[in-house]
């Protein structure tokens, strides 16, 4: 037995394991998946008509006309302070809650408990534009409009269903073991949530927040409705009327795409290494 | 977890203090509009406005496909614009009818300083005008004129003559059209509503088919969708996901020699270095030459308004000759004011394509006024004529069909 | 497999201190639901048996959902939409989920070399908005755009019409969704996986198991849970889908309603209306959206039963 384990161990791991077809599947989903954004960075550096002699191409001029236009048409650092408030308050409080009542939800199983569950899963099954009418008439009771408090609202709420379904089947499969006796020692609840649930479920909180990050990041309806004014716009709804404006100018529009896309990238750039070690942090060793 | 709460509430307070802080007192209107891509200019227009009044009016635009409907949800919840486009005919009415918007006919000039044929436009049945009217646009065919003179090719004045020069720069490996299909609004708005009025005539015509008295089934509809299946065999290739904005770039680069589309795209050509010119689109031989001037855009107030007085005032401007000259040297070029007072434009391609009415029978795009309801299935049969998936006969009968239907009713 | 080993503990569900005492942790996000989210969203499920907009509001009964199934133009809409949105869903179980399965594999194998610059990449896509990834697709694809240049190549039989034919639009406006979101099944199952005890895949290499006999004896049913939650939630998110086909086909589901779903065909009825006309039908909108409600949870409850918390 050992011998042949030793075996494993050696030279034929790396074929046992797979590594070579891995590495070609990957750098073939690589060039996919990198070659849309190459296209849209690049073509934002070129001059108005090499863009249809030279598509795929790097510029034979590099300029960048196109950004200093762009930039002078709207107050992106704004935008940018505005959709990224928007998505960090709603992401944390969908995270805090959604957690909290997953907790809740998980370990207290009754009818009422269910009841309560599958009444938050029913909420993912219809589109949440149906209710725009009312929405509306709430912010206004509120006086909501042309804040951003309108949308931390409907996102925080709109992110509920699927973060208490996402994190209540997380936390429920997590092994009872691992606070089955700080339960017996009677330690308080809050302190198995704070202490042991959620160092656990990071990996769940990091789906989450991702599954959530997508919408809210996307979504132009709400701004469209709720925002008229313009130092509360979100860089969606600024860029689709500046897109409008530009519609034939395709380097402009690469380059008003690529800047509104370009912080997102870089900013999960330089979290990801904290996110994919949030990803693995939960690793069960039981 | 603490610095995360701690930042969240940060950001909370922050958002909270932003709106009290940037709270003023002073008359500041707003105007919505589906025009997001005239924003530039027609902020200019407004600056000037209070340059000249000293009212400051901000200009809103929506996505233009999106426009009816924020509109009238936020009409519906008071937080509507004091002022904003209207929609010609129904459409526009219909936001009337519901009182959202000001009664326009007791303002000074609306009555007397425009014709008949822009106030019909946003008129109900018995005289009331909903909005001032703005401005229309025309239907042409741009042309690329290095690419005419290269290779020795009239301009065409007849539709046979436009088939003949399809033809030639076919054979010579040119693109006769630059129009595609993809967008599903172009070929039903541009192409096919801009060349039936040299087959049915103007508005008096057009009253027969909203009557039902004239079947669309009739001799000159068949004509009219024969032609423009002889015409869609000369769309370039590709054009089943070719896009309205593909077209500039087209024609503009040489690709293609001709590009039917509106009056207002005029402006976009100047970026290509392109010499290029517009046509009305030539009607077969014999027939009396049309042309689709379609009156596009209204301006009306919100009877929901803080300040009537200030968006009357600005209406009752936009009615005065002074008001109209004004408006036409910030409008985008391709959009005309209906003003009856002579208008002079800075461009003299503008100019140019406003002088392709002189002469002509004139009419707004045919479905609008009363068989807007005919918009989808026309967009539906046309798109399949253009793929050759029906015939012209065919069409023509679908189109009956649901001419009988709204008739009917 | 899975209750021997994962689930043998958790059926102790002795451990329930406190009772009624855990509403407080489910309260606050129950209010924000119900008051944004649940009560608007019902009630405007009622507009279903109303027609006309705000203001002229007139009670018709179950007159939208008679026409919704019997009129023969809105019927043929909303069973092109359905049958279209089985189809991108289908992409997305079949291609997007599998693939995503195969990635998280990959990139939790232990012994392999550059994981992390990887699973980086393939979340990308993720992060860029539908609005731009439509643009960026709408182009690639343009024949006029792309073609001289992908025909210089030698590329020539890549310049279609893609998205101009009725039978390759909507595979294709499926296949960019597909490039767009894998991420996100591959994040939940790499998740999903680092979850599975080593104990346990030790014991299988000594065991002698092969990479295929591990993932599928050991990982898969393991990851059952995580299947099932995927499944649900591609499920529910392909029958609201609707921003990619506006950016990619307009809301039309052009070319000729073939890549119509569920999402659009709701969009233009109940919130935007038909262009030119714009005036939306929220009768009608509610109408496709309940009848929807209840496919979706016909196929919903099922599957929660058959992967979901066991006890």
């Amino acid at each position: 037995m050992s011998t042949r384990k030793n075996e494993r161990k050696g030279a034929s791991l790396k074929i046992l394991n797979m590594h070579i077809p891995s590495h070609i599947l990957m750098i073939f989903w690589v060039f996919i998946a990198l070659f849309p954004v190459y296209l849209l960075i690049i073509n934002s550096f070129k001059q108005r008509m090499a863009i249809y002699s030279n598509p795929f191409g790097l510029p034979g001029v590099w300029t960048l006309d196109n950004y200093i236009y762009v930039v002078q048409g709207g107050n992106f650092f704004q935008y940018f302070f505005n959709s990224i408030t928007v998505v960090v308050v709603s992401l944390a409080t969908i995270l805090l809650l959604g957690s909290l009542a997953g907790y809740a939800l998980a370990h207290w199983r009754t009818r009422l408990s269910r009841g309560i569950y599958f009444f938050f899963i029913l909420g993912m099954m219809l589109p949440i534009k149906i209710a725009t009418i009312r929405l509306l008439e709430l912010m206004k009771i509120f006086d909501l409009f042309n804040t951003l408090w309108s949308l931390f609202f409907v996102y925080i709420a709109m992110g509920m269903p699927t973060a208490v379904f996402i994190l209540t089947e997380f936390i429920h499969g997590l092994p009872r073991d691992l606070y089955e006796a700080a339960y017996i020692d009677g330690a308080p609840r809050s302190k198995i949530y704070y202490g042991i649930v959620l160092p656990l479920i990071k990996p769940a909180l990091a789906t989450v927040g991702i599954y959530n990050l997508v919408p809210i990041w996307n979504d132009l309806w709400f701004p469209l409705i709720f925002i008229t004014q313009e130092d509360k716009k979100t860089v969606l709804l600024a860029v689709t009327r500046l897109q409008g404006q530009y519609s034939t100018d395709w380097p402009r529009v690469f380059a008003l795409l690529t800047l509104s896309a370009l912080p997102v990238i870089l900013l999960y750039l330089s979290m990801s290494k904290q996110f994919v070690t949030g990803l693995t942090a939960g690793a069960v060793k039981g | 977890m603490r610095k995360l709460t701690a930042l969240l509430l940060a950001v909370l307070m922050m958002a909270g203090l932003l709106p009290a802080l940037t709270q003023a007192e002073t008359v500041k209107l707003t105007m919505g509009s589906w025009r997001s891509d005239d924003a530039e200019k027609v902020q200019a227009l407004l600056d000037k406005y209070k340059e000249l009044t000293g009212v400051e009016i901000a200009f809103q635009p929506t996505v233009s496909d999106q426009y009816n409907a924020t509109l009238r949800l936020q009409l519906d919840n008071g937080t509507g614009p004091d002022l904003y486009y209207s929609r010609s005919y129904a459409v526009g009415q219909e936001l009337f009818d519901a009182g959202f918007s000001m009664d326009c006919t007791d303002i000074p000039g609306v009555k007397e300083n425009f014709p008949e044929s822009a106030l019909d436009a946003w008129q109900t049945p018995d005289g009331k005008v909903f909005a001032v009217p703005f401005a229309a646009v025309s239907q042409v065919i741009y042309y690329n004129k290095t690419l005419f003179a290269e290779n020795g090719l009239e301009v065409p004045t007849t539709f046979e003559e436009l088939i003949a020069v399809s033809k030639a720069f076919k054979e010579k490996g040119i693109e006769p059209f630059a129009n595609g299909i993809a967008s599903n609004w172009d070929i039903l708005e541009c192409v096919y509503l801009g060349m039936l009025p040299n087959y049915v005539g103007g508005a008096d015509q057009r009253a027969l088919y909203e009557s039902g008295e004239k079947k669309m089934n009739d001799e000159a509809f068949l004509k009219s969708l024969q032609d423009f299946a002889e015409l869609a065999q000369y769309l370039p290739e590709g054009f089943e996901s070719l896009t309205n904005s593909d077209g500039p770039a087209m024609l503009g680069l040489g690709r293609s020699a001709m590009f039917i589309d509106g009056s207002w795209t005029c402006g976009t050509f100047a970026d290509y270095g392109v010499e290029w010119g517009a046509i009305a689109f030539p009607a077969p031989e014999g027939a009396t030459p049309a042309m689709c001037f379609h009156p596009d855009m209204g301006i009306t107030g919100n009877n929901a308004t803080k300040y009537p007085e200030e968006v009357k005032a600005f209406l009752t401007w936009l009615a005065t000759p002074e008001g109209a000259q004004t408006t036409s040297t910030y409008l985008p070029q391709g959009f005309f004011p209906m003003i009856d007072a002579p208008i002079t434009f800075a461009d003299p391609a503008v100019t140019e394509i406003l002088a392709l009415n002189d002469g002509k029978v004139l009419d707004a795009r045919f479905v609008w006024a009363k068989l807007l309801n005919m918009y989808t299935p026309m967009v539906e049969q046309l798109n399949a004529l253009t793929k050759g998936e029906t015939t012209p006969e065919a069409v023509a009968e679908v189109f009956a069909a649901e001419q009988a239907k709204i008739v009917g009713q | 497999m899975q209750t021997t080993v994962q689930r043998k503990t958790s059926s102790k569900n002795r451990l329930n201190p406190g009772g009624r005492y855990w509403i407080w942790y489910i309260l606050p996000a129950l209010l924000m639901y119900c008051l944004f989210m649940a009560y608007p969203m019902l009630d405007s499920v009622r507009l279903s048996l109303y027609e006309g907009t705000t203001g002229a509001r007139t009670f018709v009964g179950f007159a939208n959902y008679v026409r919704l199934f019997t009129d023969p133009e809105v019927s043929a809409r909303f069973w092109g939409a359905f049958r279209n949105t089985w189809v991108f869903f289908a992409y997305h179980m079949l291609v997007q989920n599998v693939l995503g399965m195969l990635f998280a594999v990959v990139l939790t194998n232990r012994t392999m070399k550059g994981r992390q610059f990887y699973q980086t990449v393939v979340f990308i896509p993720c992060t860029i908005a539908v609005m731009v990834t439509g643009y960026l697709f709408k182009l690639i694809l343009n024949p006029q755009f792309a073609g001289p240049t992908l025909r210089s190549m030698g590329l020539g039989f890549l310049v279609k019409p893609w998205l101009g034919s009725e039978k390759t639009a909507l595979n294709v406006i499926s296949l960019v969704s597909v490039w767009q979101w894998v991420g996100i099944p591959t994040m939940m199952f790499v998740a999903g996986l680092q979850g599975i005890s080593e104990d346990l895949l030790e014991a299988a290499d000594i065991a002698g198991a092969n990479s295929w006999q591990t993932f599928w004896y050991i990982k898969y049913p393991l990851l059952l849970p995580v299947v099932g939650m995927i499944a649900i939630l591609t499920f529910v998110s392909n029958f609201n889908a609707f921003d990619i086909i506006y950016a990619m086909a307009t809301p039309d589901g052009a070319p000729n309603y073939s890549t119509d779903l569920i999402g659009s065909l709701f969009y233009r009825y109940g919130v935007a209306g038909k262009h030119p006309i714009g005036i939306p039908e929220p009768g009608v909108g509610a109408a496709i959206s309940t009848a929807v409600f209840f496919m979706l949870l016909a196929g919903v409850v099922p599957t929660l039963r058959a992967t979901q918390g066991k006890e």
